[in-house]
């Protein structure tokens, strides 16, 4: 029996109930210990051996690829007139700018002159007033002495040789913020109401000083109390009261301005020995200019301004290739390529040099993004931005310093990453499997509009065209 | 009654049905052709130092055809086989870890045939590693630094259904047809340097995958001659071993010939409570068709022994411990030399339901130490087998 137990018999006798109970009890036993295993496992972690041998690792292929406008995209066109001066928020203002001479291709050309219209609301109906009796409490009765506008300038995006003396007007006439420009003081479409002297500088001097980049970002113009005094009785219903036109009175300035804002030195009535400062923030800021930028050519793009211009491509890239040599030399032509192989796209531009009126004197960002129906262009809805956090092109799009459209413009070079946009039309659909609505994509300013300024590069006539620049790479397999 | 009877069993093939297929080991080994054997699979025979052939009592193996005679009842066991291991190669040092199932099997006895079907799915080779460089690379007339990154994962397994046979009071024989199974899948990835190459830079991947398939048949026999002396042997064959492009894949289908195995073992009772083992394989995988000749190992042969102690048995529970020693010649060299494993076992059993020497409930861990090398790789490894069966009325 001993060697029976250890060595099983051959042949074993079926159990006696009492082995088939606990047997049965041992089934239930190891069934939840199956049952566990798979727990179990999903608390285990695997990592696979790691290892940096270089002969561990085959060596795949990245070869870089340049293509010429013609071989990527069929058609380059530029649309403007996107957005409105008003919607910056703030403004411009120039004298005579890069006038004449300062324009090779016409040296007679104007320079240009541009004014910001700032519209102040309603007075403030009451301010929070510390009384005889030391408790704060709200005054609606009060009386305004006299004002002071407040101008802040940007001093990278402004152009000036020295100080420049800044005018303030009030601006008498009806005008629309919306639509007006230098000419009109309302441009809507029932409705052209000229001003009385293009640029709406008919209206009495409110007072100058002097902005001098060097001291400081700010100036400040004294407002006399009677002005301040008629217009706390005005009741501006039509939004255009209250409106002070900024200009500049030195010949070949161009300042940009942030923001203009009122201060009011006023007497409450329930502390009437006080005099406390309250803030008028404008309604509404405009700039008006003269003269326009001239439409681009057909060899040339343009991108920005305000209104904006934007320029849109037709791509056509190809899934084939029979270049260039290194790449057939490394994984032989002609070779299909996808999405995958694209590890990077760059849209390669030249600049030009812009009207140097509106020549950036501060960098500027441009984006790329997917025309979703080219038929409505150029009112055509665009696909999400290429900029933003955690986007292939930053967080404000492709950055573009001033210098690069400078005298130099023509040995320059810039390049706008396009590697979603390149691998989405390959795939034929967005990585999260949305159809790609178009090949078309648009080249415009990131914020639109954002400055007078534009760019401008070269078009698909010139010999420096837009070019693609592909890096693909290939695996082992493939090479 | 026979509801009550079947439901608990079916509920367990079900429950091995949604177990994880068999996961592998994982080795930089696994860099060569096929890649590394997944080993013992039960945690009896890797803590006794068995190849799998030749111990005594009733299993579900995937290596002895005959181990399933001696079923008396439908049987379902498992394994679960933790490893942790660190490698040496040349300076650089890491670490890898991992849990797989090497092992599923059901047995389902056939009592006026007086022979068992035995359904079994094992792991086989895994290919599971990593390798990541550095490299430089000209990219338009610029030196662009790239990370390379190659992944390996898979392997192959084998599935097989087998009879076992009784015949007469101390001779079995089994038989059993299997397929290979499988996946490969490599991914090759490349990540290029953003400060040369420009900002919106993709990492470019690629991935391949191949199926494996090829048939495998295998023989065997077992003999009681002597109250204490147990012994078997088997012989498998294997037709073309293929790994098939899966769609998107580049290349052809490659074939693999897998060479004969040929494998004995043997179980010596030395006194009632203790047992010993001793097993061979024999197994040729120098010039084999379809492998680089300077990759495959000369070694022919791998041995085992062991001993089983049956430290606590009562009439119907039992409580063994076991040791052993393998000596493993690895199909695949890394360097020049063979690769060979040497494992020194111990592990413990709880049968939980025996009678008369066999057992119908049981939970076996097995820990092993392992170390492997080949030129200039060298790897240990702590591994956990556990394994746990039951057979139901």
């Amino acid at each position: 029996m001993n060697a029976a137990r250890a060595m099983p018999a051959p042949v074993a006798r079926r159990p006696s109930a009492n082995v088939r109970h606990r047997a049965n009890a041992a089934f239930r036993t190891v069934f939840l210990a199956l049952a566990a295993v798979p727990l179990l496992l999903s608390a285990c972690r695997e990592q696979l051996p790691t290892a940096s041998e270089e002969g561990l690792v085959p060596v795949g292929t990245t070869v870089e690829v340049v293509l010429s406008f013609g071989e990527f995209a069929t058609r380059a066109r530029v649309y403007g007139g996107y957005g409105r001066p008003s919607d910056l928020g703030g403004g411009f203002l120039a004298r005579d700018f890069a006038g004449a001479g300062a324009t090779p291709t016409d040296p007679s050309a104007a320079g240009l002159n541009a004014a910001t219209l700032v519209n102040f609301g309603d007075f403030p109906l009451f301010a929070s007033v510390l009384d005889t009796t030391g408790t704060t409490r709200p005054d609606s009765s009060l009386t305004f002495l006299s004002g002071r506008i407040v101008a802040d300038f940007d001093a990278d995006g402004s152009v000036a040789q020295g100080p420049v003396r800044v005018l303030a007007h009030e601006v008498t006439e009806p005008w629309d913020r919306i639509t007006a420009t230098w000419r009109l003081a309302v441009d809507s479409l029932d409705r052209q109401v000229p001003w009385a002297t293009p640029g709406g500088a008919a209206g009495p001097e409110i007072g100058s000083a002097v902005w001098d980049s060097a001291s400081g970002d700010s100036l400040e113009i004294m407002v006399d109390s009677a002005l301040v005094a008629a217009w706390s009785e005005r009741r501006d219903t039509a939004g255009d009261l209250r409106t002070v036109r900024l200009a500049s009175d030195v010949a070949g300035s161009r300042l940009k301005l942030r923001s203009a804002r009122l201060w009011l030195a006023a007497r409450p009535s329930l502390a009437p020995d006080t005099v406390i400062q309250v803030l008028s923030p404008p309604r509404g800021t405009t700039f008006i200019y003269d003269p326009g930028p001239s439409a681009p050519t057909g060899a040339s793009l343009r991108v920005g301004g305000a209104p904006a211009w934007r320029s849109v491509l037709d791509l056509d890239v190809p899934r084939r290739l029979n270049g260039p040599p290194e790449l057939c030399a490394a994984v032989g032509c002609p070779v299909e390529i996808d999405e995958d192989h694209v590890s990077y796209a760059g849209l390669v531009l030249s600049p030009r040099r812009p009207d140097p009126a509106f020549a950036p004197s501060d960098t500027l960002t441009i984006d790329v993004r997917m025309v979703l129906a080219p038929l409505f262009l150029p009112k055509s809805p665009l696909g999400p931005s290429n900029a933003g956090i955690g986007s292939p092109a930053g967080l404000a799009g492709t950055i573009l310093a001033p210098e690069l459209f400078g005298v130099d413009a023509d040995e320059e070079t810039v390049e706008v990453p396009v590697t979603r946009v390149i691998r989405d039309l390959l795939r034929g659909e967005t990585a999260s499997g949305d159809p790609v609505p178009s090949a078309t994509v648009a080249l415009l300013s990131t914020f639109e509009p954002v400055s007078i300024e534009y760019v401008s590069f070269e078009g698909p006539g010139s010999p420096a065209a837009p070019r693609l620049r592909l890096i693909l790479s290939f695996s082992p397999d493939e090479g | 009654m026979t509801t009550k009877t079947t439901s608990p069993l079916l509920l367990a093939l079900v429950l091995a049905a949604l177990l994880p297929g068999p996961t592998f080991a994982q080795s930089l080994l696994g860099f060569r052709a096929l890649g590394v054997p997944v080993g013992t699979m039960s945690a009896r025979a890797a803590a006794a130092g068995n190849l799998g052939v030749g111990l005594a009592g009733a299993e579900l193996s995937a290596t002895d055809p005959t181990a399933a005679a001696d079923l008396l009842f439908p049987t379902i066991s498992a394994s679960m086989q933790p490893a942790w291991g660190t490698f040496e190669l040349g300076d650089e040092t890491g670490a890898t870890n991992t849990t797989r199932f090497p092992l599923v099997g059901i047995g389902y006895p056939v009592p006026a045939a007086r022979g068992a079907l035995s359904l079994v799915l094992t792991g086989y080779m895994e290919q599971r590693w990593t390798g990541q460089v550095p490299r430089a690379t000209a990219v338009g007339g610029s030196d662009v630094t790239v990370d390379d990154r190659f992944e390996s994962n898979g392997g192959t397994s084998i599935a097989r259904v087998g009879w076992s046979q009784r015949i007469g009071s101390r001779l079995a024989a089994g038989v059993s047809a299997g397929i290979y199974l499988g996946r490969l899948d490599r991914t090759f990835d490349r990540t290029l340097d953003s400060t040369t190459v420009g900002s919106g830079v993709e990492s470019f991947g690629q991935t391949g995958s191949w199926t494996y398939g090829g048939p495998t048949f295998a023989a065997g026999a077992s003999a009681t001659p002597h109250d204490l002396v147990h012994v078997a042997a088997a012989v498998e064959w294997s037709g073309n071993l293929t790994a098939e492009p899966r769609e998107g894949t580049l290349g052809d289908t490659a074939v693999y010939a897998i060479p004969l195995r040929v494998s004995a073992g043997a179980t010596a009772r030395l006194t009632p409570r203790l047992h010993f083992n001793a097993s061979l394989v024999y197994q040729d995988w120098s010039g084999a068709a379809g492998f680089d000749p300077e990759v495959t190992a000369a070694g022919r042969f791998s041995y085992g022994a062991g001993l089983e102690w049956q430290l606590v048995r009562g009439i119907q529970r039992a409580l063994p411990v076991r040791f052993g020693y393998r000596n493993v010649v690895l199909p695949f060299r890394f360097g020049s030399a063979d690769a060979v494993e040497s494992i020194w076992s111990a592990g413990a059993g709880f049968d939980l339901v025996q009678a008369e020497g066999l057992r119908f409930g049981w939970i076996d861990a097995g820990v092993e130490r392992s170390r492997r090398s080949s030129g200039r790789l060298s790897e240990r490894f702590w591994r956990a087998t556990v394994s746990v069966g039951i057979s139901r009325y």
